[in-house]
């Protein structure tokens, strides 16, 4: 058999751990990157991992972590999943541990682990601010050793453009494009699992996630049918740094450690913040969310900001400074930035007011330096302020998609957990394709929790790898025996839209219709959304669509054309945004980063659990729930994607508390 | 070239440093610059430094003591000559890959890097001039070892031989001073940038006290008295 | 904003100052003369001179480009806007100039290049702190695939040779808890840890480019992370003995160029000087016996 029996696709955390366990299991895999394996997103995620270990003293139990975890995704979540995520979790990082990960010690030199947003106990592992990196160079170092060793062989610079499919529906097979020759070329595999990552694209250039988070790949297999789910929940980082090319995370550990985010209590007050007084600050996550204060999960962090500088008119962020509107292009793009219909209305007043700040000032500058030293050093090279001396200035941007490629999972009705090991765990619907990490929809809900992120895409990818490996015992035709024809015929089709965009000439240039997506995106389907301007949404989206038509490259190299590669990805893109906008606007409720304020049930202000007022609202909230707590599912169609919905698995935990950070 | 390892390959031969030579030569070539050829330039600018006592004491107490030392061709032959040639012939190979490119990253190691490596050069040439002007015609006429002092004062009195020894004397102390703090690396004496910071100043400032016996010993030639018959 | 130098908020200390005293110095090269306020900076046109080269075996060329830079603009935002509309100085529309560029925040290593002839992440490097007009040029030592973009293939090689890896028996869990590691070996094997495989090092090494077998800085510097690891330690020798062979640590230079690039300050010649240690008693224990 010449074919490699697996394809993984996506070098991230999640793809490399898929690779690692398949391998592993004595399959050759062949990993699939755009780029240089090593430069996935993954590396970018800072704070750390959740796993309870327990080793502060607080009697942190993997219950609480499950509980956590189900309550921040707003109980959108299949259950049976994240219990047996967080069941796993301390072994994972055990793993990570012995793969030579640096871990942060204590004094004693054991495991550290810090808070972080959404929980109460200290339960986030980190290495440094960096931890990410540190998880991904790991599990990097692990697949070149299985490299060298002949059972894994990798694909970099290539792009996945669709699967072949057989007869049956079965997935037989990808087509991918080599991003410097443009070849198009047909692989045969066995089973196919996409690690691809998230599509923060969408919302460029207000987004937290690298250029090549795209969801172009997931897009691509959605449109050729499988489903894809919860796309209109995406998670707003309350905590990123202002760029105009980009949006820089600071993590939220940076809470987690002691940041306070504030706003001077006078909105006129234009004294530079450490001559503020304590008296005229307003810590508004503190004083609102007295309980968590500024460890809320970050849709509440991320609502909170957008009232205090939207609504309140308290932001901070001094005009005439880069990204406050003293030129047009900056202008117009704050106006809209991740304020939904309101910043557009708000209009120029106060629109470069739109941050907060996140202030460490009042840390020991060691502790500080040693634990968080990677983003104090974004933020100087990119701000050119050292936040040991000044409170930074933050503000909401796209960072995470909840939702993602549908997957199935086998429930163990012994421990109500996933089983392990079986073949329809992370299986997408399309027989033979496998999805995991950011791409899929499984483990987060309506919200994802600070630090849940590396853990999920690290336990799916090995969940993946592991189901993949009993696909390929079970099955009893390989790839081999597919004719030839079906993979000429979709090569021919993917060379044959390359050869349409090549030759396309109009005056649409991919970059700026990417440009425009992003602003429609942030503009309205961001933090806060309506109706109204969802629809528009969807047609603005159309209209970008059309004017494909009218494409001009810019160039018709044939060599490395990453013009072509990119006019590609905003195709597939839009399509995904469609998803996106379609999905938000079939759901009409408040849930997690789901935030439709015509639809919002309020907590009653100082009321709780017991008062009859609160009661009343618990009637409602579940009264809602039992319209609105299930899964969005969409399916392609031609003329845009048909929403659906099914029920979520809540066998662990019955949806009576709602969520209540305060 | 291949008996000594020396051939280009692109891969790296997961061998033992004792199969593998390259490593072990790489030493070699360290260990001799410091020790002997090192320790020999040493001495041999100390035992010139005496020039300014004349010629008398020069050519009795210094050269002639040498002179009368037992198996001093074999001394010469394995302290002096083979080091210095292995050193050197090695050194060459090592030239030949560096791409110095010390306008573009100016900063001051870089530099070392560079003036080590043209130093070098520039010493196996004065070597040469230095050796066939002393040893190599004192073969040819005995009258030069018998006068070594006037034979070299009467060469230092010129002012192109006098500035060439002037830079060779100057070039061999930079390459060795700099050889020694590079060493410290080399052999995993220093390690952190603060440590091989220090040791690069020890250096420097050794590097500049032997300079100075050096120059001292040059100068000592000329102002020193000539020996009774000598010129 | 404060008003704060971007010179001055560089220098204040880094949080491994003490490990890498030698701070890159690229970033800073107008850093005396910066403005005071970036909040007074307005947009302002700059002129980008890139080399080009259509393909691995075309002949380079360069073109100008004069365009606005925004306050807070880097090279990679640059060359992003470039794209949209890529016309040369004199007003000849040119194909986009190719680069490589993903996270945008020096942490994925895929933007270095030579910029004003110094090898750095082109997404750190902000126009303002650059003189103009600015060169951009592709890393050296590496093979041009087009334009900006280069391949690095030969970077991984080599930590492929030096096994660059901790072996473990699987990527499961064994139930053994993490082993006891001080938070000052801890400290110190993080620095290293950081490493992005970026190639600036190795742009710089003097000893390192593609007709020299020299395995370069950044995967001598993994050595000596995964000789620290209580696990790694077991292959130690092993490891020594790939950078004891041809191309080895030995073939190092000490031009130290290597620390002055490197972005992340890995403390690149201490990783040297250790090997250098560890090699040489690697190098008795092979003549003389022992373990």
């Amino acid at each position: 058999m010449s074919a490699p029996r697996v394809i993984v696709i996506g070098g991230g955390l999640g793809g490399l751990w898929a690779t690692l366990t398949i391998a592993e299991a004595g399959h050759r895999v062949m990993l699939f990157s755009l780029f240089e394996v090593m430069r996935s997103h993954s590396a970018c995620a800072q704070g750390g991992i959740n796993a309870v270990l327990d080793m502060k003293g607080q009697h942190d139990s993997v219950q609480q972590h499950i509980v956590d975890t189900i309550k921040g995704g707003s109980y959108l979540a299949n259950q049976p999943p994240i219990q047996s995520m967080c069941e796993d979790a301390p072994g994972l990082i055990r793993t990570f541990e012995r793969m030579g990960v640096t871990f942060s010690r204590t004094p004693e030199g054991l495991l550290d682990q810090r808070l972080f947003g959404g929980v109460k106990h200290k339960r986030t592992c980190f290495a440094g601010a960096s931890t990410g990196q540190q998880l991904l160079y790991g599990v990097d170092q692990q697949v070149r050793r299985l490299e060298t060793e002949g059972k894994v062989e990798k694909q970099e610079w290539w792009e996945f453009l669709s699967l072949v499919k057989d007869a049956d529906g079965v997935c037989r097979g990808i087509v991918a494009m080599d991003l410097r020759s443009l070849e198009v070329r047909a692989f045969r595999a066995d089973a196919v699992v996409l690690a691809t990552g998230g599509l923060g694209q969408i919302y460029a250039p207000k987004t937290t996630c690298s250029t090549n988070s795209t969801g172009a790949a997931a897009s691509r297999v959605y449109q050729q049918g499988a489903r894809f789910a919860n796309a209109e929940f995406f998670q707003f980082h309350p905590t990123a740094m202002l760029g105009e090319d980009k949006t820089r995370l600071m993590t939220e550990a940076a809470r987690g450690e002691g940041g306070r985010v504030w706003v001077p209590k006078d909105p006129n007050d234009r004294r530079a913040p450490l001559r503020i007084p304590e008296s005229e600050r307003f810590y508004f996550l503190e004083d609102w969310y007295p309980t968590y204060g500024n460890t809320v999960p970050r849709d509440i962090a991320s609502r909170a900001i957008w009232k205090v500088t939207r609504e309140l008119g308290l932001g901070v962020g001094a005009v005439g400074e880069f990204g406050a509107g003293e030129h047009g292009a900056g202008k117009r793009d704050v106006g809209k930035r991740g304020a939904g219909l309101r910043g557009a209305e708000e209009g120029s007043a106060g629109e470069s007011r739109d941050r907060v700040y996140l202030d460490l000032t009042h840390l020991d500058r060691g502790f500080v330096s040693t634990r968080l030293g990677a983003i104090l050093s974004i933020y100087r090279k990119f701000a050119g302020v050292d936040p040991l001396d000044a409170p930074m200035e933050i503000f909401p941007a796209a960072h995470y998609a909840m939702g993602g490629l549908w997957v199935d999972y086998e429930k163990d009705a012994a421990t109500g957990g996933m089983k392990p090991g079986s073949p329809r765990n992370h299986a997408t619907s399309i027989p033979g394709l496998y999805a995991c990490g950011e791409c899929d929809y499984a483990y987060h809900g309506a919200n994802r929790l600070g630090a849940n992120s590396l853990l999920s895409a690290s336990y799916s990818g090995r969940v993946a790898g592991e189901a993949v490996a009993s696909y390929l015992n079970g099955l009893e035709q390989g790839a081999d025996a597919v004719p030839a024809a079906l993979f000429e015929a979709e090569t021919a089709r993917q060379s044959g839209i390359n050869e349409r965009l090549t030759k396309a000439s109009g005056d649409q240039n991919p970059f700026r219709l990417h440009r425009e997506l992003g602003n429609l995106m942030t503009t309205k389907v961001g933090v806060v959304r309506d109706n109204a301007e969802l629809d528009a949404a969807l047609s603005g989206l159309r209209e970008i669509e059309q004017r494909f038509e009218r494409l001009d490259l810019g160039e018709s190299s044939r060599w490395a054309n990453q013009s072509l590669a990119h006019a590609r990805q905003v195709l597939d893109m839009l399509k995904l945004a469609q998803v996106m906008a379609a999905s938000a606007r079939a759901r009409d409720e408040c849930r997690g980063a789901h935030f439709k304020p015509a639809f919002d049930l309020a907590i009653p202000e100082g009321k709780f659990p017991g008062d009859p007022e609160f009661e009343t609202y618990r009637e409602r909230w579940k009264a809602n729930n039992a319209e609105w707590l299930k899964t969005t599912v969409a399916e392609h169609h031609p003329d845009g994607p048909r929403i659906g919905f099914e029920p979520v698995d809540l066998g662990l935990l019955a949806p009576d508390q709602p969520r209540d950070y305060r | 070239m291949t008996m000594l390892g020396l051939t280009r390959q692109p891969g790296f031969a997961m061998s033992a440093s004792i199969q593998n030579p390259h490593f072990l030569l790489r030493r070699l070539h360290s260990l001799l610059g410091l020790v002997p050829v090192g320790a020999f330039l040493i001495f041999h600018l100390w035992e010139n430094s005496q020039s300014r006592f004349g010629a008398t004491h020069y050519n009795e107490e210094v050269v002639g003591a040498l002179q009368g030392l037992n198996y001093l061709l074999l001394l010469e032959l394995f302290v002096i000559a083979l080091p210095l040639l292995f050193h050197a012939g090695y050194g060459l190979l090592i030239i030949r890959d560096g791409q110095a490119e010390p306008r573009r990253y100016g900063y001051l190691r870089n530099w070392l890097y560079w003036l080590q490596r043209i130093s070098g050069l520039a010493l196996i040439l004065f070597l040469l001039l230095h050796v066939g002007l002393t040893r190599i015609a004192g073969l040819f006429d005995p009258s030069i070892s018998a006068d070594l002092f006037s034979h070299m004062q009467q060469a230092l009195s010129q002012p192109l031989v006098f500035a060439l020894y002037l830079i060779g004397v100057l070039l061999a102390v930079f390459h060795l001073a700099n050889g020694i703090a590079t060493a410290g690396i080399v052999w995993g004496l220093t390690s952190s940038a603060e440590a091989q910071r220090r040791f690069g100043w020890f250096c420097a400032g050794f590097g500049l006290l032997l300079a100075a016996l050096g120059v001292h010993g040059l100068l000592g030639f000329l102002i020193a008295p000539g020996a009774g018959g000598g010129a | 904003m404060q008003a704060e130098t971007r010179s001055n908020a560089a220098r204040i200390n880094e949080p491994f100052a003490a490990a890498a005293k030698a701070p890159p110095d690229h970033g800073r090269e107008t850093g005396a003369s910066r403005t005071p306020d970036r909040a007074d900076a307005a947009s302002r046109t700059v002129e980008l001179r890139i080399r080009r080269q259509d393909g691995p075996t075309t002949a380079p060329y360069w073109q100008s480009f004069r365009l606005e830079a925004r306050p807070g603009a880097n090279i990679v935002s640059l060359l992003m806007d470039l794209r949209e509309h890529c016309v040369t100085a004199s007003g000849e529309p040119v194909d986009p100039v190719a680069f490589e560029h993903n996270c945008m925040e020096e942490v994925c290593g895929a933007c270095a290049m030579l910029i004003n002839g110094v090898p750095r992440p082109a997404c750190s490097a902000l126009i303002a702190d650059l003189e103009t007009p600015i060169r951009l040029e592709p890393l050296p030592k590496f093979p041009v695939v087009r334009d900006l973009m280069v391949d690095r293939a030969q970077l991984f090689a080599q930590l492929k040779r030096v096994k660059a890896w901790i072996r473990i028996d699987g990527a499961w869990d064994n139930h053994e808890r993490a082993p006891r590691i001080s938070p000052q070996d801890w400290a110190a094997n993080y620095l290293y840890s950081r490493c992005m495989s970026c190639g600036c090092c190795l742009a710089a090494c003097p000893q390192f480019g593609p007709d020299q077998a020299f395995v370069g800085p950044a995967s001598l510097a993994q050595v000596r992370l995964m000789n620290a690891h209580p696990t790694g330690r077991h292959d130690k020798a092993e490891r020594l003995h790939a950078i004891m062979a041809d191309g080895g640590l030995s073939d190092c230079g000490n031009a130290q160029n290597c620390v002055r690039v490197c972005p992340k300050e890995i403390p690149l010649t201490t990783a040297i000087g250790e090997l250098g240690r560890q090699t040489t008693v690697q190098a008795l224990k092979d003549l003389f016996g022992g373990r």
